[in-house]
């Protein structure tokens, strides 16, 4: 390692994460010894709106929305905001369409994980297994991405090196995890959260303070890079990239097993409408916000991407140049805390699927200290396996990070929208769907295969929505007692 | 506009499920909005030599319009479109 970095530059960040521990602490001294499954997944379904509305924000915002994001932005000009505002539907949809039926079933089967609700649907233990293994994998590729760009930006920033920041922020958001569980997650990423809001509005401040202002800024890009004021960016924002975002990061976002466990978790319907309006304030502020950041970049960088060393290194850059020596770590911490909201909204997601939804199917009756040992290290070593892969990181993260995104949403978007809005959807359906969407979706990113030069997620959710269909038509229909569950009459 | 239905605590599971269905549709018909929008204060705007603090018009429409559009759907969706409900404890029938 070769650490040049100034103790300074790192003393906001352990703080921070000091203080991340230490909830973590207090919410596992505080929770009840009773029905420890239901409190370390799930928080004991005891969640206010204000903090469903920053848990489902934080866990949905990930470290590219603050580094890859506005680096496009400054490459791309305002088609790219436009693209990204998309993101605002994100909170509303998945807490409108899945929260108060996921909130009801959940309290009727006693259900903890999407995937509980999954297996009662459609009465089957091995689409269960099959979902738990899709979000563990998934999910897995998608932490490494966290942690691989929240300790690039960290080294980048800081001087201090990869491993540095890798064991910093990446260790110490496993072990607060591991001893919190959801709970801990929740208010832990309320706070991500609000330091991601401010991160933004002091990064801009310090921005626009160094460009010369605002005018001067807009009347340089008006005259040097006209083409970043067209929604098509003179051929680099093409239609494709704008249909398939509408579908990877807008609608089908509803799918998400992260989004959507959130609805088993809230306390009652007042502070699910309070999540819905407050989410989507927080969602576009921060989409907006950011990227038209990265694009007032701009003032400060004058060359292009390239001459930085590529687009993710854009807001890196920028901090550096802008932010005052004394704020840098400060300014690094936002970016930071869209990474480890959403690698410890994954990892409990990630533990509840082994634990909940495979080991204590097959063996109910365990004791309740061996569960919590069990539970909390299931959490760490899911954490640490994830770790290990960053220590040595995989190249191209970020298309991992949307494989991910996209493998997620066809895997569940059909199974779940159709499941449990369809009385018609069986097993066989939401099985070929699962199973059969998320395989042809993996073949064609491994072949590279597109149609009309579109992400593969639209042949994945075309495909999974075929097979859901031609499944239900030809398999039998769900037990009637199922029904009586899904469809009370 | 839909009409705002009243507070009820009574409401059997099938009346729930029912209510739940309807709101879920209203999201539904919301992102259809919300997509219309998009494409109009977008697209639908990019040849308008208008400026608004140096921007274009469609730039500011599609991305703060359609920020402050969503803000107001939901607010519509949420707090008078739908209704609270008791979620009921754990196993209820």
């Amino acid at each position: 390692m070769n650490e040049q970095g100034s103790f300074a530059a790192l003393l906001p960040l352990i703080i921070f994460m000091a203080v991340m521990v230490a909830v973590s602490i207090y919410v596992r001294h505080k929770q009840a010894e009773k029905n420890f499954v239901g409190n370390y997944f799930i928080g004991n379904r005891s969640l206010g709106g204000f903090v469903l509305a920053m848990t489902t924000v934080a866990t949905y915002s990930s470290v590219s929305s603050f580094v890859g994001g506005p680096g496009m932005a400054f490459q791309i000009g305002f088609g790219w905001i436009y693209m990204a505002v998309v993101q605002v539907t994100a909170i509303f949809l998945v807490l409108g369409i899945f929260g108060k039926r996921v909130a009801l079933l959940a309290r009727k089967l006693n259900a903890v994980t999407v995937v509980d609700i999954i297996r009662a649907r459609f009465e089957s233990n091995f689409l269960a297994a099959a979902a738990a293994f899709v979000i563990v994998l998934f999910f897995c590729g998608t932490m490494t991405a966290q942690f691989v760009g929240g300790a690039k930006l960290f080294s980048a920033v800081t001087g201090y090196s990869y491993e540095t920041g890798l064991i910093l922020f990446g260790l110490v958001v496993v072990i607060y995890t591991s001893i919190g569980g959801f709970r801990a997650v929740a208010i832990t990423d309320t706070f991500c959260a609000l330091i991601m809001m401010v991160g933004i509005v002091l990064l801009l401040h310090y921005v626009l303070a160094a460009g010369g202002g605002y005018e001067q800024i807009m009347t340089s890009i008006e005259a040097n890079h006209p083409e970043m004021l067209e929604p098509f960016s003179a051929g680099n924002m093409p239609w494709t990239i704008y249909f398939t975002q509408w579908l990877l990061v807008g609608i089908c976002t509803i799918a998400l097993p992260q989004s959507v466990v959130r609805g088993i978790s809230y306390k009652d319907t007042h502070g699910l409408h309070s999540a819905m309006l407050i989410g989507t304030v927080v969602v576009g502020f921060m989409n907006i916000g950011i990227n038209f950041t990265g694009i007032l970049a701009h003032g400060v960088l004058t060359g292009s991407p390239a001459d930085y060393g590529g687009v993710d290194n854009i807001i890196p850059t920028t901090i550096v140049t802008v932010m005052p020596k004394e704020l840098v770590g400060l300014a690094i911490i936002g970016p930071l805390a869209a990474s480890i909201s959403t690698i410890s909204g994954l990892l409990i997601v990630a533990s509840s699927a082994i634990i909940k939804d495979v080991y204590l199917h097959y063996k109910p009756n365990v004791e309740s200290s061996r569960l919590r040992i069990l539970s909390m290290a299931t959490t760490a070593i899911i954490g640490g396996i994830v770790f290990v892969i960053a220590l040595t990181p995989p190249s191209l993260i970020w298309l991992i990070n949307m494989f991910a995104f996209g493998g997620l949403e066809t895997a569940f978007f059909w199974t779940l929208l159709l499941g449990l809005f369809w009385k018609g959807a069986n097993k066989l359906g939401a099985l070929m769907s699962t199973i059969g969407g998320t395989i042809i979706y993996c073949a064609t990113q491994a072949a590279g295969f597109k149609i009309l030069n579109l992400h593969q997620i639209t042949i994945g959710i075309t495909i999974s929505l075929v097979l859901f269909l031609i499944g239900s038509y030809f398999g039998k229909a769900s037990e009637p007692k199922t029904l009586k569950i899904f469809f009370p009459q | 506009m839909a009409k705002i239905l009243p507070f009820k605590q009574d409401l059997t599971a099938a009346e729930k499920f029912s209510l739940v269905k309807r709101e879920a549709l209203y999201t539904g018909l919301a992102l259809a909005g919300l997509i219309i929008f998009w494409l109009i204060a977008g697209f639908g705007l990019a040849n308008v030599d208008v400026k608004i603090f140096h921007l274009p018009l469609w730039a500011v429409a599609g991305s703060i319009g359609v920020w402050f559009f969503a803000i107001f759907i939901s607010f519509i969706l949420s707090q008078k479109l739908f209704k609270d409900i008791d979620l009921g404890g754990e196993g209820d029938e």
